[in-house]
């Protein structure tokens, strides 16, 4: 239904103009309102040729004309159209009317139309307003848990490197010998320290992640560099497990965009994961597919699996599956892969997961492909 | 440092005349607003386009709260683009809140303008006192209200897709939709360094000739406002417009050229020393 400019085009010719279930107005760019339906000005308590002897700013509350002088217009004058746009209208009691307009713009002989069909919002203006309040208050409440936890860490990481420092001292029998009974004691206070370093690292980590202070530094990497470091390190563990390892020797000739540390971080993670969930005899390996832009790194284990339900869990941060089956001293706080999702995603490229249970985890980093 | 600033600002040089002009668009717009106007302009100066951090195509990596916090810093956006490119002597062109950026500018670096063309100026947007800035602080929570809530969808859907490109810039660009402002709460934070700004006190500081476009029923800079500019901006001309609402060289480019063109062949106006009344001009 056109309802424009002309002003000779009559109501009388189409009763649908006035009745129609939605607000129809029509404007020029300098605001001059061509025509306006009942329907509106019923609405705003007026008459249609009360609105007609207006501009559009006019109907509008304060704000509102601030946001339509700033955006609305020229997003119509710019693109021709705008969609959805959310204003608040003013009855003539004063009362706002919020209401969301499409709108259309064309060039006729005597200058542009801007049409607009207008829709009440009134429920609906009520619950999005509930959904921003609840947004803003999910926002803040999650900057406040990052900088706890942020802070957290660097507070806990000081007395612990006192107890480093002292048992170091301790066990080198500086104040004195010790038994051989003391020295076990003190061997095992050393190794939950380093196991309380790392679980703050790891928080540390997690927290910087999500408040994007991480920064990446992206160069061409060959995977095979990391691969290679990855399982010199990870050797012992591989041996104490009897696990095998192997990876796809195309991971040498391969480059991808990454920051060199984080990718190692993010294997290393992958590795000791598969390590943990897998018996002794089962496999290792890693390999490489060029897909597109993209290079694939596919880390394979024939370990216990994952059940399909807690398949995307498993990246949430603090979630661990099967957490009575790790001893103790391998457990961490379920942050590993939270933190290596976000770092692959950080460099450009994510970080996902398909598994059977019974049969193995494939856990699959992309990265964009270096010229 | 001056080819970061180029890409920083999304600076955009074009024009066949030597003299130039520098236009800083508005807050919720980005240069694209000046394409109505800079035709006129293009065989007689080099024509000189940017966006400012957060608007348009500039780099929103540049962000920073300190620095935006206040329109100094984007005042030093104009300072900026003005060192990377060597100008001097420029002609400013400034809309609606860059009318205030471009005062802070000349005020800090007199020698590189020319004189101002300031289209729907005001140095306070908030009542205070005796002085009508035309809105109430509670008018303005309604303007966030409404931004919000046009920005909530595109916030949600796009930001993260936005923040995963942060390194690839482009990729967000294919992205941006609707509204020229690159990331909401940028322009959020923007609307709320602009609208509560006081530069009342800067206006006499200004050396700077100056023309003040007013138009007709403009909602957001009333004809008050563009009076007491006027009056306390030196060497400063105030032309009212035919024109009506806030974007005549959006929505009246041809009156908009000819008063911009009218002021430009009248010689460089001598400032006061004495900060005091600009001449009044009207139509």
């Amino acid at each position: 239904m056109s309802f424009v400019a002309s002003p000779a085009s009559s109501r009388e010719e189409d009763p649908r103009f006035d009745s129609a279930p939605a607000g129809l107005v029509s404007f020029a760019d300098d605001g001059r309102i061509f025509r306006a339906n009942a329907r509106l000005a019923e609405w705003l308590g007026r008459t249609s040729a009360e609105l007609e002897a207006a501009t559009f700013d006019l109907l509008l509350t304060p704000g509102s004309r601030v946001f339509y002088q700033t955006h609305f217009f020229p997003l119509l004058k710019l693109q021709g159209a705008a969609e959805e746009i959310y204003l608040s209208l003013r009855h003539v009691n004063g009362d706002d009317v919020p209401v969301l307009i499409n709108a259309l713009r064309r060039d006729e002989a005597g200058g542009a139309v801007n049409e607009c069909a207008v829709v009440r919002t009134r429920q609906r203006d009520r619950f999005e307003e509930q959904i921003l309040l609840a947004k803003n208050a999910a926002e803040a409440a999650s900057e406040v848990k990052s900088r706890f936890l942020s802070m957290m860490s660097h507070e806990l990481r000081t007395p612990l490197q006192s107890i480093a420092i002292f048992s170091e001292l301790l066990a080198a029998g500086h104040h004195g010998p010790t038994t051989e009974r003391q020295r076990e004691d003190v061997d095992g206070i050393k190794a939950a320290t380093q196991n309380l370093v790392t679980l703050i690292d790891d928080i540390l980590n997690f927290a910087r992640l999500e408040s994007g202070a991480v920064a990446v530094r992206l160069e061409k990497v060959s995977p095979g560099t990391a691969l290679v470091r990855a399982e010199s390190l990870l050797r012992p563990r591989l041996e104490e497990a009897g696990i095998a390892f192997s990876f796809d020797g195309r991971a040498h000739g391969t480059k991808v965009n990454a920051d060199p540390d984080r990718l190692q971080q993010i294997l290393l993670n992958l590795l000791t994961n598969a390590i943990k969930f897998t018996r002794p005899g089962g496999q290792i390996r890693v390999d490489v597919e060029a897909k597109g832009a993209a290079v694939l790194l596919h880390v394979r284990d024939t370990g216990s699996g994952i059940p399909e339900d807690q398949r995307q869990r498993i990246f949430d941060p603090f979630v661990q599956i099967d957490r009575e089956r790790v001893p103790a001293k391998k457990r961490g706080v379920g942050l590993g892969l939270s933190i290596s999702r976000e770092l692959a995603r950080a460099m450009g490229g994510d970080l996902t997961v398909e598994s059977e249970v019974g049969q193995g985890s494939v856990f699959t980093i992309s990265l964009l492909a270096a010229e | 440092m001056s080819p970061d600033v180029l890409t920083r600002n999304n600076v955009q040089v074009f024009g066949r005349g030597t003299r130039p002009m520098l236009f800083a668009h508005g807050f919720g717009c980005d240069q694209n607003m000046w394409r109505f106007v800079t035709p006129a302009f293009e065989d007689d100066y080099k024509i000189v386009l940017f966006d400012y951090v957060g608007a348009g195509k500039s780099d929103v990596r540049a962000y920073s709260a300190e620095r935006y916090g206040t329109l100094d810093g984007y005042a030093q956006d104009v300072l900026d683009v003005c060192e990377a490119l060597d100008l001097r002597d420029a002609i400013y062109i400034g809309h609606s809140v860059s009318c205030m950026t471009g005062v802070l500018a000349a005020i800090r670096k007199p020698d590189l303008f020319e004189r101002l063309i300031l289209i729907g100026p005001s140095p306070r947007y908030v009542n205070e006192g005796d002085y009508v800035g035309g809105f109430e602080r509670a008018d303005l929570e309604g303007l966030f209200k409404v931004m919000d809530k046009n920005y909530l969808g595109w916030a949600s859907f796009l930001a993260p897709v936005v923040m995963k490109n942060a390194d690839r810039p482009e990729l967000s660009r294919e992205l941006e939709q609707s509204f020229c402002s690159t990331d909401p709460k940028i322009a959020r934070r923007f609307a709320e360094v602009t609208f509560f700004a006081d530069n009342r006190a800067d206006l006499p500081k200004v050396r700077t000739p100056s023309l003040i476009l007013q138009c007709a029923d403009d909602s957001i800079a009333p004809a008050e406002v563009g009076e007491y500019v006027s009056r306390h901006l030196p060497a400063s001309t105030l032309r009212r417009m035919q024109a009506t609402g806030h974007c005549p060289h959006m929505s009246h480019p041809e009156e908009t050229v000819a008063a911009m063109k009218e002021y430009l062949a009248r010689p460089v106006e001598v400032p006061a020393l004495v900060s005091g009344g600009g001449l009044s001009a009207s139509e």
